[in-house]
């Protein structure tokens, strides 16, 4: 009989484990892309659909031809929402599976916790998610939009005349990086325009927190005190979206009364919900499905054609910004490292300079030399009766990105 | 001469009295085109209507609010000239809303609204609902939305609906809020009048409106005004801390009736077995998948009986649930039961199971559900204090479970095995008692109770394969600090967790509110380690 060590328990464990965290599709000669969405915990129902757009893009760049001759081989994982098996998946796909970038992360908190580890590496990882900023790492390139051009042009807007002359704030945020980050670059922002600090509250609540109710009450009082028009901003995540509006809703609050500006909002939050008390309610995104022009059309029937080719479980008929953006990602990696002629991370990082894409949004893609952003549109969105959001307002151009705020 | 100058006159004056000569009628064209214009036109319009409302004809105003709901609903296209009221939004051809000719909705833009033109539609749309609904009905939500907005609203409006109703409840509401709406009138009288009559309604708006007139030079100047408002102020800010304090009661009396809920079924398996069942929270997912079946059951074969199919649920999720806890009860758990250890890895592993089954067989969206209008909304009760109704089906939901549940435990022979297999496992088998078949009914019962729970919880919380796990710590929680094994533990325990936490969480915050009853439950646990009702336990 051996004797079963702890260590090598730890290790045949480790063994074990490896092939069930990581499904690779076998080929030779291929270029490997790895992806950090979760598909099981509280961000599968939103993550879960991105490893999908992945496929479908590298599917397309595979049916031109590949990259630099090479064919596109897409590996998933599930990271299960827990953030620092984020970091070790990751580790694992750089270090043993020598993929030439990642996708993936929603949640700052994951990004955070993959960030040493590209680092370390010397990998690169797409970012999709619009986020906080304050962070500029030549191992992340950041396809969604920081504060300055996303947050910051919806706020202005609901605080001028097109919008209801918004005076003062309540932000309700989950409790980690993004949220709180956010509201303090939002009250530095507000501190510059002379808002005083008694015009605002802020709120946390723990992940997947459910009860609202005392907070709704809370809104309410704080909406009837004099001062002006009142707004929520809304920075809590996963399910606690959908929670948070029923109980408004239920209570009798409307858009037109405390409109709140959901800024982790998305059409996928709203599927289970009667969006018929919701009406009016607003988020800011880069890409919102109601975009017009044919790039968008032709997109969502590309989805909604691979979702029933390859049975996907997901709707059809739902495209979510973080979608655009994933599919996006893997095609600047792929023109910067067709651009560069290889797949090397450093090449392939210089190659940045200058990139363009036409997305589905309807703008196009810029990259400079300076940093590691992407600059995109500014959408805001109008909740409406079919659990969709309509386009409000949307940017003349695409802003240049500015990673670092100003305000805080 | 006298005579047909008399007949004349009375002409004239029947003719005030049967049509009323209104100061101008509405520019038909013009609104028309308002409202298909662009956001400054389309807020212009509608304001405008509200102002002239008082004078408007009845005709004007049914035909400003055919448009407006049109707009609203999205049922208005808008082409080169004129607008169009389509039957239902994106319909091929609509009518001309000034001529009524059928023409086609080619080409036609469906206005997007922005909140400031969907404030001054839904007051437009409240303003005509007001002076010209069918029914009092009609009428009173027509006045809800004006009320809301009562500093849009000339008082014109207001005299007009008040002078036309003829429901007394209606025209005694319509008056009030026309008289409070006078808090800066310029006659002193009416002021008075207007404080008393927006302390009777009080609400933390109201506050904040009389608190303003603190302000007013008419507070310092005139005693009568002063000693009016100090009155109509302490009586809001009492009314408000009653309905505060009434929220407050309520909103722990419905965070207590969900943690009872998903506990009650864990307090008897635990109670009973000495199981740790893991598995408890997808007991309560599967329950409310089960909600969502037979929702979709109604849909096909009873679509007019679809509102009661939160009814029809109860015993489907119970009986489904109770199923699924007995098979699994037979095929794993009966083999663990003297190794506590691996009874809780079993469950956790049937947990990971269930969830991955729910997720790959129907997918990890949320669940659409159906809400019937006894579970949605919700009614203002006392000054800011608003009964969401479905809390209420909550909390009434887990009263109606814990009587049964007591009546089963107390009252039935099942619920006498239970309870002599649960204080003396050995005692019981020597006296005869079938005590593994009791194990495995009391396992449905508990499993069947979690299903009872997922009913409860549709129109609460979003319902996707990983709901349970957000139960499962607070549930083990609140049957631990209830004394495990003790129903009317798990209720106290419930109540006392809920109500810390609505209590804690505006002083300190949700996420300390969490900590610091956490915190609380372990050094009451410290002192005492059987919980709050300690029952005799089998050896």
């Amino acid at each position: 009989m051996t004797h079963l060590t702890r260590r090598s328990f730890v290790g045949t464990a480790a063994l074990l484990a490896a092939p069930a965290l990581i499904r690779p599709a076998a080929a030779a000669d291929t270029v490997k892309l790895g992806c950090l969405f979760s598909s099981s915990g509280t961000m599968a129902n939103l993550e879960g659909r991105l490893n999908h757009v992945v496929r479908m893009a590298a599917d397309e760049i595979n049916g031109r031809g590949g990259v630099n001759g090479r064919q596109i081989e897409v590996l998933t994982s599930d990271p299960a929402s827990d953030w620092p098996l984020y970091a070790q998946v990751g580790r694992q796909m750089l270090q043993q599976e020598k993929v030439a970038a990642l996708f993936g992360c929603w949640t700052s908190v994951s990004r955070k916790s993959v960030l040493p580890v590209v680092e370390q590496n010397d990998g690169l990882l797409f970012y999709p998610l619009h986020f906080e900023g304050d962070e500029n790492s030549k191992n992340v390139v950041y396809v969604n939009s920081p504060p300055a051009s996303s947050v910051l042009p919806a706020v202005d807007y609901l605080m001028g005349p097109d919008g209801v002359g918004a005076k003062r704030f309540f932000m309700i945020g989950s409790d980690y990086v993004w949220p709180r980050t956010i509201n303090k670059q939002l009250k530095g922002y507000w501190k510059s325009k002379g808002i005083p600090e008694s015009a605002w509250r802020e709120e946390y609540v723990p992940f997947g927190f459910s009860n609202f109710q005392t907070l709704v009450n809370q809104v309410r009082s704080f909406a009837s005190q004099p001062g002006g028009q009142a707004i929520v901003v809304l920075t809590v995540v996963g399910s606690s979206i959908p929670d948070f509006l029923r109980e408004f809703a239920n209570q009798g609050i409307s858009a037109t009364d405390v409109p709140i500006l959901g800024l982790d909002m998305v059409e996928a939050d709203l599927e289970g919900l009667d969006t018929g008390k919701l009406v009016g309610h607003l988020n800011c995104w880069a890409y919102l499905q109601a975009a017009k022009g044919e790039r968008n059309q032709k997109f969502l029937a590309d989805w909604a054609a691979y979702v029933r080719a390859k049975n996907v479980p997901f709707s059809a008929d739902t495209v979510i910004d973080p979608m655009v953006s994933a599919y996006d990602s893997v095609n600047l990696w792929a023109l910067a490292a067709a651009k560069a002629g290889s797949f090397a991370v450093p090449e392939v990082r210089k190659a940045f300079a200058g990139l363009s894409f036409n997305d589905p949004s309807g703008y196009t893609l810029t990259m400079t030399g300076e940093n590691n952003y992407v600059s995109r549109g500014v959408f805001i969105g109008s909740v409406n009766e079919k659990r969709g959001f309509d386009v409000l307002w949307q940017s003349p151009n695409a802003p240049t990105p500015v990673p670092f705020s100003p305000y805080g | 001469m006298v005579e047909p100058l008399r007949a004349l006159l009375a002409l004239c004056c029947l003719a005030l009295l049967t049509i009323p000569a209104w100061a101008a009628p509405l520019d038909r064209a013009a609104f028309a085109a308002d409202l298909c214009g662009d956001g400054t036109a389309q807020v212009r319009g509608p304001e405008g209507l509200v102002q002239a409302g008082g004078d408007l004809s009845a005709d004007d105003l049914a035909f400003a609010g055919r448009l407006l709901n049109a707009l609203a609903e999205r049922r208005l296209s808008c082409p080169a000239d004129g607008a169009l009221l389509l039957d239902r939004p994106d319909a091929p051809e609509g009518h001309d809303a000034l001529t009524g000719a059928v023409r086609p909705a080619a080409e036609a833009r469906a206005p997007i609204l922005s909140l400031r033109q969907r404030a001054a539609i839904e007051t437009a749309r409240g303003t005509v609902a007001l002076l010209t609904g069918p029914d009092p009905a009609a009428r009173a939500a027509g006045l809800a939305v004006v009320e809301r907005r009562i500093a849009t609203v000339p008082a014109a409006v207001l005299d007009r609906a008040r002078d036309a109703e003829t429901d007394a409840g209606l025209k005694a509401t319509i008056t009030g809020l026309a008289q409070a709406a006078a808090l800066s009138s310029p006659d002193p009288a009416r002021r008075l009048a207007a404080i008393a009559a927006v302390a009777a309604s009080p609400s933390g708006t109201a506050q904040a409106r009389l608190a303003a007139l603190k302000n007013d030079p008419a507070y310092a100047s005139d005693p009568a005004f002063q000693a009016a408002l100090d009155a109509g102020l302490a009586k809001v800010s009492r009314a408000v801390v009653i309905g505060d304090g009434l929220a407050v009661v309520y909103n722990g009396l419905s965070f207590a009736s969900i943690l009872f809920m998903a506990a009650a079924g864990l307090a008897i398996i635990f109670g009973l077995m000495g199981v740790i069942n893991l598995a408890q929270g997808e007991f309560i997912m599967l329950g409310a998948y089960a909600t969502y079946g037979v929702q979709e059951a109604f849909r096909r074969l009873a679509p007019g009986l679809l509102d009661l199919y939160l009814f029809a649920a109860i015993p489907v999720a119970f009986g489904a649930v109770a199923l699924v806890g007995i098979v699994v009860e037979a095929l794993i758990l009966r083999h663990l039961y003297r190794r506590p250890l691996m009874s809780l890895l079993a469950t956790w592993a049937v947990s990971l199971f269930l969830v991955n089954l729910v997720r790959v067989t129907i997918g990890t969206q949320n669940l659409q559900f159906a809400m019937p209008a006894y579970v949605s909304g919700g009614v203002p009760l006392y000054a800011d204090f608003v009964v969401t109704w479905n809390r209420l089906f909550a909390i009434a939901f887990a009263a109606a479970t814990l009587g049964l549940t007591l009546l089963i435990l107390r009252r039935t022979p099942l619920g006498l095995d239970i309870r002599a297999v649960t204080q003396n496992r050995d005692m019981a088998a020597c006296l005869g008692l079938p005590t593994r078949r009791i194990d495995r009914l009391a396992f449905g019962l508990g499993s069947g109770l979690a299903g009872l729970a997922g009913v409860a919880l549709c129109p609460i919380y979003s319902v996707n394969p990983g709901m349970g796990s957000g139960f499962i710590v607070d549930s083990f929680m609140v049957v631990v600090l209830g004394g495990v094994g003790s129903l009317l533990g798990t209720l106290v325990a419930a109540l006392g967790v809920g109500g810390a936490n609505v209590l804690i969480e505006p002083v300190s915050g949700a996420v300390a509110a969490k900590v610091i009853v956490l915190v609380g439950i372990i050094l009451f646990l410290q002192r005492r380690p059987e919980g709050l009702f300690a029952v005799r336990r089998r050896r």
